[in-house]
């Protein structure tokens, strides 16, 4: 399923909808694309907001800021720069295995593909990230819980680590250009390697054939159930959005 | 108050925060890009470590066992890694 542009806070809502729906067995494996309007900053579930986001840079800009469920670093989501992918598949899926890691490397290898099909030769480099060249050009982080594997991960279609550097935290104003630097060193994106305008619909369905050709399945268009939609409306208002869960580390 | 960030080799960041007290652990939070699964053993981690003292042999078995006795799996940290940071931050090599 696309769920288009919608808030970081719905976002990560939606997300864990659609795992308690699959794991009551309401609905089938799910892939979802997906992207942040306004742009936000999700950080992994173990990092503190404090230390990583510079949220009032955040407020200024009008970027919003959510912990998401998983482990794993900070991530700028430009609205126009990427696009996110989560996947909820059970636990006794083919597929899955008990190895964390090497799930990873076999659920990525999904992405992998669907980059080969856009003429990008990625690859999976542990512990969560696929890189192009040596460089990053993909970040995935997993959880499971009730029985489903959630793994989400973003694409990166255009970078500007400039603007990442002034929404995170750094040690003073001298590092940040020394950040700057290493993430233009150590990070590509999508329009960068491939010298050319990749829209986020060609992206997307290189992605989509990339899940179909690497797994043997066929994804079907979706939407999600009204279930899932009422529980991300709830757990967006009773959890993403508020300061209890956002703070909490 | 002490704090420590430790950059593990091909691996993530950790980062502490502790109070210590005649060199046990009084209070100490781990916060970091790591992965340890399942996510919510984090706080019952740092929990287990309050009253240990500053000892990384003591902080490792600690941890490890924890992490061994829940089935957990620690990914881009080891348990030796949160035991370096924790000593870093409570502001010394430790001892022993």
């Amino acid at each position: 399923m696309d769920t288009g542009v919608r808030d970081a806070f719905y976002n990560m809502a939606l997300d864990e909808a659609l795992v308690t729906a699959r794991a009551r067995g309401l609905v089938a494996n799910t892939v979802r694309f997906f992207r942040w309007g306004p742009s936000a900053v999700s950080i992994g579930y173990f990092q503190s907001m404090e230390e990583e986001v510079d949220t009032a840079a955040c407020d200024e800009r009008g970027v919003d800021y959510v912990r998401r469920v998983t482990g794993g670093g900070a991530v700028y989501h430009d609205t126009e720069g990427e696009l996110t992918y989560s996947l909820m598949i059970g636990e006794d899926h083919r597929l899955v295995s008990r190895d964390i890691q090497g799930t990873y490397r076999t659920l990525c290898s999904a992405l992998v593909h669907g980059l080969g099909l856009l003429g990008i030769p990625a690859e999976f480099k542990p512990i969560n990230d696929i890189v192009v060249g040596g460089r990053k050009i993909s970040g995935n982080a997993q959880t499971r819980r009730m029985g489903v594997v959630h793994q989400h991960g973003t694409v990166l279609r255009e970078v500007d680590p400039a603007l990442m550097f002034r929404l995170l935290r750094v040690p003073s104003e001298k590092v940040r250009d020394k950040l700057i630097q290493a993430v233009e060193e150590r990070v590509t994106s999508i329009n960068r390697y491939s010298a050319r305008e990749v829209s986020l619909e060609e992206l997307k369905a290189a992605l989509k054939q990339g899940f179909d050709e690497a797994f043997h399945v066929r994804l079907i268009p979706g939407e999600p159930t009204e279930f899932e939609k009422s529980l991300a409306a709830r757990l967006k208002a009773e959890k993403y959005a508020t300061g209890e869960w956002n703070l909490r580390r | 108050m002490g704090k420590a960030v430790y950059k593990v080799e091909g691996g993530k960041m950790i980062r502490v925060q502790l109070t210590e007290r005649g060199g046990r652990i009084q209070e100490v939070k781990i916060t970091g890009d790591f992965f340890l699964h399942p996510e919510e053993l984090i706080e019952d981690l740092e929990e287990a470590l309050v009253g240990q003292p500053l000892r990384e042999s003591d902080l490792v078995d600690s941890i490890r066992r924890l992490v061994e006795e829940r089935g957990a799996t620690l990914l881009g940290a080891s348990p030796r890694d949160f035991a370096r940071c924790v000593l870093m931050a409570g502001g010394s090599g430790g001892v022993g």
